[in-house]
């Protein structure tokens, strides 16, 4: 297969992902009396990434690793696109995929541009379009080009990590197999590179076998997920907003853990939450104008913004003396973009004095304000029984 | 011992040599600079021939432990024999394996070889698994998922990583086979212990060819330590 892949600015890619299916496979070791996987049977549709998560011994990385026959099923077969990966070399099979794995896996002792150009150089691109590619793929996964010519141990976790991707993905390849990718980070940088991960992928859609044992970033980073438990058997196959709602059975919800209606939290975007109107207000506006539109706000705090509509801080009535509001004054804002996920939002929210986050859009205007309190409606699940938000309230705060 | 000291009688002392004022510093077998620069050209064979077998040495070990280690990097079943095999060889004491090897290969430079490649071996062929076995198993793994054959992870992954440990199998081994081929003299093939053990009381005689060896291992030394540092750009980058 040749690759017509161009430099593209992270726009829709070249080559179209590919679909995966694991249809009944089943993976023997000699000498173990039990199967390490039973019989593994899920379908992972184009550019959706597929989350295999569950309790070490479960088999999910033996099960990520049979897709480039890093490791032979014992029975059964893995279908890429329809067609069985045994069709093809291993070797030939491996360039087509991307791989990332936890320790990085970078060469030591290849420059972060050699290391990036592996696939492409074993491929016999033209050193010009690897050049070319390599800054490409830099600049997407959000390292300075001037990284290109240091060595991995020159990098931190997060920045060794990013090459990682960035080699995996440099001939853009239709399926992309990742193990633990993001656990060996701390959890500061690991949220962030989540995230990264998560609008890479939606420019690049890629169709993606993810391994973790941790169900928050399974919830998070998955389109679907399979649950296994121990002995290589799959307990549920759900997106994550069903494996939150319905777990298929005890192990699930036990692994899904107590917390699942605050995991759903997780889920969501601060964009998809009804957002309440600010009272917006400048340095230097007439006092008495404020009181009055404050009267008719939903949010009883005026926010203060700038000329560009950035927000500035948050009055609150003691602020509301003398004829005019005087520079400076005020409490700080949280701000929240639109596209972060819930979770992450509530927890700026409640960080703050005032239990009201701004949310605003990639330029950084004030769209609306985030309360606690509409997190907490979202909290309360579907159903005929409406739970109060006090107690989802409750909830939380324990 | 005698019957091989009597054979070597291209270098006798010449005592007769140099002005009438260093007669009595030669007499007394002290330290005689001006005998040393007068002399200093009788040794430059025996130096010759001492790098010639020092280097023929190395290569030809440096090619057998290589060899070998690499078919057991793969089989590992294989490593306890051959560190067993070249650690009785390594134990063999030099001149007894000298006057061994005399009734089959005859006294010369196969000789000298035959022996002094034998110990090369266990120290090359050791670091050389040592170095094949530190490699960060997740760079091999990334290679072998990334689509490069076993031999591309050899060569391109593995023997990169492991040049250090190599380099300094090396590194020992050429220190060591320069001292030992002084010995070489006993089973004929020349180098520096012919001077040396044609005049063991004379100081400027031992001091100079001495001198000679101790500065022929430093440079070997030197070059195969230049060339790691050439080969291996990485392992002086800085850490982040």
């Amino acid at each position: 297969m040749t690759r017509t892949t161009k430099p593209d600015d992270g726009g829709p890619t070249a080559t179209p992902a590919a679909s995966l299916r694991f249809d009944a496979v089943q993976k023997r070791y000699p000498g173990n009396a039990r199967p390490t996987i039973e019989s593994l049977s899920i379908e992972v549709p184009a550019g959706e990434i597929c989350v295999l998560v569950g309790p070490s011994g479960c088999g999910k990385t033996t099960a990520m690793r049979m897709v480039n026959r890093l490791i032979e099923p014992t029975a059964g077969q893995i279908l890429i696109d329809g067609r069985p990966n045994t069709e093809r070399a291993p070797a030939d099979l491996r360039r087509e995929i991307g791989y990332v794995i936890q320790q990085t896996g970078l060469f030591p002792h290849r420059t972060i541009a050699q290391n990036v150009a592996t696939v492409p150089k074993l491929l016999g691109w033209s050193t010009d379009r690897i050049a070319a590619r390599t800054t490409e793929l830099l600049e997407l996964v959000g390292l300075d080009p001037e990284f290109a010519d240091r060595y991995p141990a020159q990098l931190s976790g997060g920045q060794r990590q990013r090459v990682g991707v960035a080699r995996a993905l440099a001939v853009d390849p239709p399926l992309m197999l990742m193990d633990e990718p993001f656990g060996a980070i701390d959890p500061i940088t690991r949220e962030r590179l989540q995230n990264e991960f998560l609008r890479l992928q939606a420019q690049v859609r890629r169709t993606i076998v993810f391994v973790t044992h941790d169900i928050d970033e399974a919830i998070k980073m998955g389109d679907r997920i399979a649950v296994m438990r121990p002995g290589g058997r799959l307990a549920q196959y759900a997106t994550p907003a069903e494996l939150l709602l319905s777990p298929a059975d005890e192990f699930v919800e036990q692994f899904v853990g107590a917390d699942r209606a605050l995991k759903r939290l997780a889920l969501g975007r601060v964009r998809d939450l009804e957002l309440e109107e600010p009272t917006r207000v400048r340095y230097g506006d007439p006092v008495a104008g404020v009181r009055e539109a404050l009267r008719r706000a939903e949010v009883p705090y005026p926010l203060v913004i700038d000329a560009d509509g950035r927000p500035l801080a948050w009055l609150d009535d003691d602020d509301l003396h003398g004829e005019r509001i005087a520079d400076g004054i005020g409490s700080e804002v949280a701000v929240v973009d639109r596209d972060d996920i819930l979770r992450d939002a509530f927890s700026d929210v409640l960080q703050h004095r005032v239990q009201y986050a701004a949310v605003t859009d990639h330029r950084g205007v004030v769209i609306g304000i985030l309360s606690a309190d509409a997190v907490a409606r979202e909290l309360a699940p579907p159903g005929p029984a409406p739970v109060q938000p006090a107690e989802a309230h409750h909830g939380t705060g324990a | 011992m005698s019957l091989v000291l009597a054979q070597s009688g291209g270098f006798v002392r010449d005592r007769s040599a140099g002005a009438s004022g260093q007669d009595a510093c030669v007499a007394r077998d002290g330290v005689c600079p001006s005998w040393i620069a007068e002399n200093f050209d009788r040794y430059v064979e025996p130096l010759q021939r001492h790098v010639l077998l020092t280097v023929v040495a190395l290569v030809i070990g440096f090619t057998i432990s290589f060899a070998l280690a690499l078919l057991a990097h793969r089989r590992r079943w294989l490593v306890t024999p051959i560190v067993q095999l070249t650690g009785i060889l390594y134990t063999i004491p030099s001149l007894a394996l000298f006057f061994l090897l005399l009734p089959l290969t005859g006294r010369g430079f196969l000789t000298a070889e035959i022996a002094l490649v034998s110990y090369t071996l266990l120290i090359i062929f050791r670091n050389v698994i040592t170095g094949l076995d530190g490699v960060p198993a997740d760079a091999v793994d990334a290679a072998r998922g990334m689509g490069l054959t076993d031999r591309q992870v050899l060569w391109k992954v593995e023997i990169p990583l492991a040049l250090p440990e190599i380099a300094a199998g090396l590194r020992i081994a050429a220190t060591t086979t320069v001292g030992l081929a002084t010995l070489a003299f006993f089973a004929g093939a020349g180098g520096l212990g012919d001077p040396i053990y044609a005049d063991l009381t004379f100081k400027s005689n031992v001091l100079v060819a001495g001198g000679l060896c101790v500065l022929l291992a430093v440079v070997l030394d030197l070059l195969v330590l230049l060339a790691q540092r050439l080969l291996t750009p990485w392992t002086r980058a800085a850490t982040a």
